[in-house]
């Protein structure tokens, strides 16, 4: 009875959420202490966005109570909420960026001389402080604009700190960042813990949830499943408790890979920009039946410009593609479709789908000769629309049916669409890029699935990704690529994430 | 089912709100500027249907907007913002008069199979220029179709002056054409052409064409997202050419529409901009081949029965402008109910 009784720094109880019908948050529980890292986890559409939404007062919750150091409070919107001491930093950056740092960071709230001039030298000097306080690598001048990503991550944290926000919510941080602003940003979060902030964390990536957090709260379909500290727990744990049961973890089958002639093989190929700077240098590949070639390397080294040149869809300055041994260079991407390529590009909105166009149109779209869908030149409208049902059965793809807005979708479920279709055809040459991007557990490990598989079948798999779990789990090669050129090609079973990491950032030891 | 019933309820229901709440907008400025508010009105919206010969003229209005209107929904399906109706409705209307000349002596029919094809090719080579130099050259088809269409008002005023003008006639006007030229009226509506029957049975083609066949979808989806067309092997460039064909083709056919079913002879100036109104039917119409018919059938039915009102309540026919500026507001907003999940 000695010790007094600890209340959580921010405790809620019974939170619930709907939209219209749509039930976000059913019922959640969470008690976060002061000063620790506290990881929310869980699928998308789990509700975790909602939640840090209610915590941030940007959505005000249907039921349940909120407390903060033990008093009920209630925001109705962001600003009451950042008063109390509660800051968010969001995944998709709210920051001008034709201003400078210093700008930002007291937009809204600049120093005022006579009361309504803006001292721009206070201003400046108050932001410099802020930033060698938390030393950031950040000059208070420059222009949002001229910054990385990464950086501008840490113009939102310090924008949150500037505000004295006690509790700090990151909505899913590193979703933007390359592996070595991750590591940054960790780094970051330590330091903040270590001056006394509490951090509210989202993601799904298992791995920052080892890395970072103190404890960690699962959501599953909008309700708090289990809060436990991180220490002691496996990612498979928390896996299982964010899809609600053991993952399959994606296996090879080992000896007897890729047999034959090469299915797709690349030869010398390079791609210029306007200002003729090499975004592809001499790339020399060949894939067989039935392997899968992995190309790993930080974003931007030139791997959307590979799957482009291999899909038809830029030009190529040099070199040659071949698919099943016939020359297919100066070949359109209809033709090479028809010669047996798959193309799951890496941005599904972008080149994947037609966001306003159904479901059903969508899944069809060059399989309608494939799967008679047409008679006498017109859609038949009921065999498309059951094309789509079984390709949404198949794929258990959710939330769906074919005259469904594809856009409406959530991002994995989107993701099954792109690979219906593409798989549909039982490409001879497949071309993946970042598959599993956004997706969460139960989504990556259904993608990875029919990846192994297509490859099982005897297709050439050309696999483009910036996660190196993924590369690891499902390659036979693994090719690493830095500026435009590959820099090595190494059998999964002489790579290690060490070699393969340093080959990313252009170190070869070997050579 | 389910869905293309929801998707045509949705879709009406934007239009039909917009246009009653035009004309109680409407009829509040009648009120301010009448003594005679309710016979303005009544003229506006039903002395078009008061006689045969109205009724007829109401049908003429329609259809090269419902033609137009039909053209451009094609181009904006296929991502082409088509502004060069009014070209196009020109280039065709001079080559049917031209090509109706040329051969005073052929049989009816023959001659008026001939105008109508040239003026459908006169009117797509037109749309050609643009779609080819977009898709080549990256040119935006905006500029050049606008610009286009001054190119057609002044060319057609060339070719008239140097071989077809009629001199006894004021202004470039070119010579009537030979009788047998002339398209037929409707069945017991003398005085309405033909050709609006044509552009009624093309609006359901339109949109079989479009949302029920292969070539419309990757048409569409050419339009709505170009790089995921060509990823999926659409031939993009292609299809935002035919497209452009189609759309010129079609105001080209209207040109020609008018010249042997209407004027019977080539004047300068003889459209009151159709080309702007046709791309607002369109859009008024959401950009759907069968709202198009409703929307040109409302335009034409409010420009002519403004100038009944003129006439009978003294109340200006720019009133009409008025409205079409409502409508185009109404029409543009979006009423939001509630608040969408985050």
């Amino acid at each position: 009875m000695s010790e007094p009784i600890v209340v959580p720094l921010l405790r809620l109880r019974n939170v619930a959420k709907s939209f219209g019908d749509k039930v976000a948050l059913s019922h959640v529980d969470l008690d976060v202490e002061a000063g620790e890292v506290h990881v929310i986890c869980g699928e998308n559409g789990a509700g975790k966005s909602t939640l840090m939404n209610i915590l941030a007062g940007i959505l005000q919750p249907d039921a349940g109570e909120m407390l903060l150091d033990g008093k009920s409070v209630r925001f109705s919107d962001p600003i009451e909420a950042g008063r109390v001491g509660i800051g968010m930093v969001h995944q998709h950056f709210k920051l001008v960026s034709s201003m400078s740092v210093a700008e930002n960071l007291f937009l809204n709230r600049q120093p005022l001389r006579f009361g309504f001039i803006s001292d721009r030298r206070v201003m400046r000097e108050r932001a410099q402080t802020l930033i060698a306080r938390y030393r950031f690598d950040l000059d208070p001048d420059a222009s949002i604009a001229q910054l990385s990503v990464g950086q501008r991550q840490r113009v939102e944290i310090l924008k949150a700190l500037a505000f004295d926000a006690r509790i700090l919510i990151l909505d899913e941080p590193t979703a933007v960042l390359t592996p070595p602003e991750v590591s940054e940003l960790l780094g970051v979060i330590a330091d903040l813990k270590a001056r006394g902030r509490t951090i509210l964390f989202i993601t799904h990536k298992l791995k920052e949830v080892k890395a970072a957090s103190d404890r960690v709260t699962v959501l599953r379909h909008g309700a708090s499943v289990s809060t436990r500290p991180t220490a002691g727990l496996s990612e498979s744990d928390i896996a299982h408790d964010m899809v609600g049961r053991d993952l399959a973890t994606p296996r090879r089958r080992a000896g007897g890979i890729g047999s034959g002639a090469p299915k797709l093989s690349l030869s010398g190929l390079t791609m210029t920009n306007a200002s003729g700077r090499r975004l592809l240098d001499e790339i020399n590949l060949d894939i067989r039946a039935g392997e899968i070639v992995g190309v790993a390397g930080v974003d931007g080294n030139g791997q959307t410009e590979l799957s482009e040149a291999v899909a038809g869809l830029q030009n190529a300055r040099a070199g040659a593609v071949a698919i099943d041994g016939k020359d297919a260079t100066n070949v359109s991407p209809h033709e090479r479709r028809a010669r047996g390529l798959g193309f799951i590009p890496e941005d599904r909105l972008d080149r994947g789908l037609c966001a306003g166009m159904t479901i059903a149109e969508n899944v069809s779209t060059d399989n309608y000769a494939a799967r008679k869908l047409t008679s006498c030149g017109l859609i038949r409208m009921a065999a498309r629309d059951a094309f789509a049902s079984e390709k949404i059965r198949q794929f258990d793809i959710r939330g769906a049916r074919p005259g469904l807005p594809v856009g409406q979708l959530s991002g994995g479920n989107m993701q099954k669409v792109v690979i219906a279709r593409e798989m549909e055809k039982a490409p001879n040459v497949l071309v993946v890029a970042q598959p599993t991007r956004g997706l969460d557990v139960g989504a990556a490990e259904f993608v990875h699935g029919q990846i192994l598989a297509a490859a099982d079948r005897g297709c050439a798999v050309l696999l483009i990704s910036s996660e190196l779990s993924e590369i690891f789990a499902l390659s036979d090669r693994i090719a690493v690529m830095y500026r435009g050129a590959v820099l090595r090609v190494l059998d999964r079973t002489d790579a290690t994430e060490h070699l393969v990491g340093l080959l990313m950032n252009g170190v070869d030891e070997a050579a | 089912m389910r869905d293309s019933l929801q998707t045509l309820s949705r879709s009406l229901l934007g239009p039909v709100g917009a246009i009653v709440a035009v004309m109680a907008c409407g009829f509040l400025l009648v009120l301010a500027v009448s003594d005679e508010p309710v016979l303005a009105y009544r003229d506006l919206l039903f002395a078009n249907f008061d006689s045969r010969s109205n009724f007829a003229l109401f049908v003429n209005r329609m259809t090269p907007l419902l033609l137009i209107g039909l053209g451009v929904v094609f181009s904006f399906r296929a991502g082409v913002f088509n502004v060069g109706g009014e070209g196009q409705l020109y280039l065709g209307a001079i080559a049917a008069t031209a090509t109706a000349l040329a051969f005073p002596h052929a049989p009816g029919p023959v001659l008026i199979g001939l105008s109508l094809i040239a003026g459908i090719a006169a009117g797509a080579a037109w749309g050609w220029i643009p779609g080819i130099l977009k898709v080549r050259l990256a040119v935006n088809e905006v500029v050049t179709t606008l610009m286009l269409n001054f190119v057609a008002l002044l060319l057609t005023e060339y070719l008239v002056i140097n071989g077809m003008r009629d001199t006894t006639a004021y202004g470039a006007v070119s010579y009537v054409l030979a009788e047998q030229a002339w398209l037929p009226d409707i069945p017991g509506l003398p005085g309405a052409t033909i050709g609006a029957v044509i552009a009624l049975l093309l609006a359901p083609l339109a949109w079989v064409a479009l949302f029920r066949t292969e070539w419309g979808a990757n048409l569409r989806a050419a339009g709505a997202n170009i790089r995921f067309a060509e990823a999926v092997g659409v031939r993009a460039a292609r299809q935002v050419v035919i497209a452009m064909l189609i759309s010129g083709g079609l105001s080209g056919l209207a040109g020609a529409f008018y010249v042997l079913g209407i004027g019977h002879r080539f004047e300068q100036n003889f459209s009151p901009g159709f080309g702007l109104i046709g791309m607002t039917v369109a859009l008024l119409a959401r950009v759907h081949p069968i709202g198009v018919v409703a929307t040109a059938a409302f335009y034409a039915l409010i420009l002519n029965g403004a100038g009944y009102m003129q006439i009978d309540a003294d109340v200006p026919r720019s009133l009409v402008n008025l409205l079409a500026g409502f409508l185009v507001l109404f029409m543009t907003a979006r009423f939001r109910r509630g608040q969408a999940p985050a």
